[in-house]
């Protein structure tokens, strides 16, 4: 049966396009996102919704007679009743309590569960919302032997039902067609909307007569079985688990890396042209070193971001990230960590910033906020050339203790987020962690437009939103670095003026305009604000070693933590370096303090590896907490609180160093 | 801890009620009462509510359970809070 049609059109806008404004909601695992991508494809943005920090997405769609769809993709709930963070928002949104109602909801059913499915159908007649119901995967219910009569349910429920197969585009039109059709009267003028207290027993009865499904437990799918008994499988389960995330994370580093240099190459190109197209001053200086490179400081990130989520939604597609939290699950819970905190953990170690964005995955928020918390301390790639850099000063001519030192870096962080998450948990973010309840979703094939539309959507988020910060906070770290202005020393000078002297062959005439360079960067340095804040600061870094030099590379390095390097090569011999070679080490080495004393004694260069592991040197990381977690708070606890871990443990470290006689 | 076993009053004999953590592999029971009150909702939103009929697909910790064509895995903590009957001719 159609229900009568009649149209649902909103005041027109200019254009005289009726515009409506359609919600999609259901179970998770429904294949809610995938529809709601091939209703809008690229026409789409993802926000929070009011109030919160649940992510939402907006987009728009045609349907026939040039209507406009205005569609929002609702959280998936599998209760409206329940107590449940996204429960209570997709309430709110249908009762118009967060901005206008919609005017029609479409809801996604899977037709592999119809009976659990139907009970937020039932809650929906409860509440006499106009719907349209999407039967979804229909073809992985007919492969299963599984056969629904949808017109026998359309009368059941006195809404359209369009069986479909979101992943595919199979009924899109259909549901078009009726979502152009969809009466106005609601389910009063269709069936009898269920008694609120027996939903789950209407849902079960509707189910049994439109389907074959049997309401027998004994009906199971085989495949998914089998697949099941090795992959959530305490010791296959685990192997297979390494296996995978293995090379997710090995294409993170891999093939991120490409577009990143390409990134970087680009922007330098950039603010060298800016450089040549400009006259010299302090204008050219701030669009070439600030603004561009405090753009490219962003955009960096970006491969990164993108690629993550891609290869994420595939694995959720396929329903494999279920199994993963499943299996994690033993080992996390261990330290109040949920099962699902494995893939922000994991991919931390490329970089916090898309490691603390995937936390949207976890669903309880206390659960969220401790993996948010503790995600910097995982050793991320920004860290590398700094431990490189370190490991290699403590330990000299050892390479097999230098290894050892960096492995004992990646342990150290991560020893440091479980131990932070257990203080965590039976302290600030006291309360009773939530013991697993997880939906093992069927195995399907994953849908690669799906995946590039999240990643497309979830890059265009960060730009958006902690971008704009990202890039601000780069330029006054720039302008910290680049002003005021001192003059060159006259040691500088007068090395310019031997250089000038005819009679001197090219080669020692370059090496003497390097060290005049050289010098010129290192008094600029040390005279910029940055160095005179390290200056002002070194007192408090004096018990863990650092003299003022090691102070302003811990203040620049702030920034993002590669910077350590360049700032310490740039102090060391003038010239910014951000790969380290044998000659930067050398140079760095032999750097000294004020009293000729040398910078980095092997008790100095371990306090500064213990540092650099603990620290929260990285203020586009506290920027993404803060709009993760909804403000400053989180931010502000994770910056003092990884601080001043940082700074203890150096500090303990180097003063034992020095009593066992090692500085 | 193992719970303890629970009586419970049928119209044709009395049957016990037992923790989900002590049903061998394969075993088909019927879900009998969640101790748990706290997980309750998100259990029956699941598909797990009075009386339905389940299958434990897993054990241990957690364990897999299934509920018509839904599969849900269960931490111990909760497993535990579930009470159930199984049906005769369980292995």
């Amino acid at each position: 049966m159609v229900p009568a049609v009649e149209t649902l059109d909103r005041a027109p806008s200019s254009s005289a396009a009726p515009v409506r404004r359609i919600a999609l909601i259901g179970n998770p695992n429904t294949g809610k996102t995938t529809l709601f991508n091939a209703l809008c494809g690229v026409r789409a943005k993802t926000s929070n919704f009011p109030g919160t920090t649940t992510a939402m997405r907006t987009g728009h769609a045609e349907a026939p007679g040039h209507v406009t769809l205005d569609v929002l993709d609702l959280p998936g709930v599998y209760d409206l009743e329940i107590d449940a963070p996204e429960s209570r928002i997709a309430a709110a949104l249908l009762e118009g309590a967060r901005g206008p109602a919609p005017d029609a909801v479409v809801v996604i059913v899977d037709a592999c569960n119809l009976a659990r499915n139907l009970v937020l159908v039932g809650q929906l007649l409860v509440r006499r919302v106009r719907m349209v119901v999407a039967l979804n995967m229909v073809d992985l219910a007919e492969r299963r032997g599984l056969s629904i009569d949808a017109p026998a349910l359309e009368a059941r429920l006195g809404v359209p039902v369009v069986p479909m197969v979101a992943r595919t585009g199979r009924g899109l039109p259909a549901l078009r067609e009726a979502l152009e059709r969809v009466h106005p009267g609601g389910p009063g003028s269709g069936a009898e909307a269920p008694a609120a207290a027996a939903v789950s027993r209407w849902a079960d009865e509707a189910a049994a007569v439109v389907s074959s499904e049997t309401a027998s437990a004994h009906a199971h799918d085989r495949f998914t079985e089998r697949l099941d008994g090795v992959l959530t499988h305490p010791v296959f389960g685990l192997a297979a688990f390494i296996a995978i995330m293995g090379t997710l994370f090995w294409i993170l580093f891999a093939l991120a890396t490409v577009p990143m240099d390409l990134i970087e190459a680009t922007f330098a190109e950039m603010g060298t042209l800016v450089e040549r197209l400009l006259p010299e001053g302090p204008v050219r200086d701030l669009v070439a070193q600030g603004i561009v490179g405090g753009i490219a400081g962003t955009v960096v990130f970006l491969p990164q971001i993108c690629l993550l989520f891609f290869l994420i939604t595939l694995l959720e597609d396929t329903g494999y990230l279920a199994r993963a939290a499943f299996v994690m699950d033993r080992w996390l819970s261990r330290f109040g960590l949920p099962g699902h905190a494995f893939v922000p953990l994991l991919t931390a170690h490329a970089c916090a910033l898309p490691g603390i964005m995937s936390t949207r995955l976890i669903p309880d928020l206390r659960d969220r906020l401790t993996t948010i918390l503790v995600a910097p301390f995982m050793s991320c790639s920004a860290r590398l050339p700094v431990y490189v850099l370190l490991t290699t000063l403590l330990f000299a001519d050892r390479p097999g203790l230098a290894g050892l030192a960096f492995a004992g870096c990646y342990l150290l962080g991560a020893l440091a987020a479980l131990f932070t998450a257990k203080l965590f948990g039976s302290t600030i973010l006291k309360g009773r962690a939530k013991p697993m309840i997880l939906e093992l979703p069927s195995y399907k094939t994953p849908s690669l437009r799906n995946a590039l539309l999240t990643a497309r959507d979830q890059g265009l988020s960060f730009l958006s939103t902690a971008g704009t910060v990202i890039v601000a906070i780069c330029i006054v770290m720039w302008w910290l670095s680049a002003y005021p202005k001192v003059d060159a020393p006259p040691e500088a000078a007068r090395l310019r003026a031997a250089a000038e002297a005819p009679a001197l062959p090219n080669d020692q005439a370059a090496a003497l305009l390097a060290e005049a360079d050289a010098l010129e960067v290192k008094t600029a340095q040390a005279g910029s604000f940055a160095g005179r804040i390290g200056h002002t600061l070194a007192p408090a870094f004096e018990p863990l070693g650092f003299d003022w030099q090691l102070t302003v590379g811990v203040l620049t390095s702030f920034l993002a933590r590669e910077v350590f390097v360049s700032t310490m090569s740039v102090l060391a011999a003038g010239q910014a370096a951000t790969d380290v070679d044998e000659g930067v080490v050398a140079k760095i080495r032999a750097m000294t303090r004020d009293d000729g004393r040398p910078v980095f004694t092997p008790a100095t260069a371990a306090s500064a590896l213990v540092f650099f592991v603990l620290a929260m040197q990285c203020l586009p990381t506290l920027t993404v907490t803060r709009k993760e977690t909804g403000g400053l708070k989180y931010a502000a606890l994770q910056l003092g609180y990884m601080s001043g871990l940082a700074y203890a443990a150096a500090f303990v470290l180097y003063q034992s160093l020095r009593a066992a006689g090692v500085a | 801890m193992v719970p303890p076993a629970t009586s419970v009053e049928s119209p044709r004999s009395t049957v016990v009620a037992v923790p989900l953590t002590t049903v061998p592999v394969g075993a088909v029971a019927k879900l009998h009462e969640v101790t748990d009150v706290d997980s309750r909702p998100v259990l029956r939103s699941l598909g797990l509510t009075d009386d339905c009929v389940l299958r434990l697909c897993q054990v241990g910790d957690p364990c897999i359970v299934q509920v018509k064509s839904t599969r849900i895995g269960l931490s111990n903590a909760v497993a535990r809070c579930l009470y159930v009957v199984p049906e005769a001719g369980n292995r």
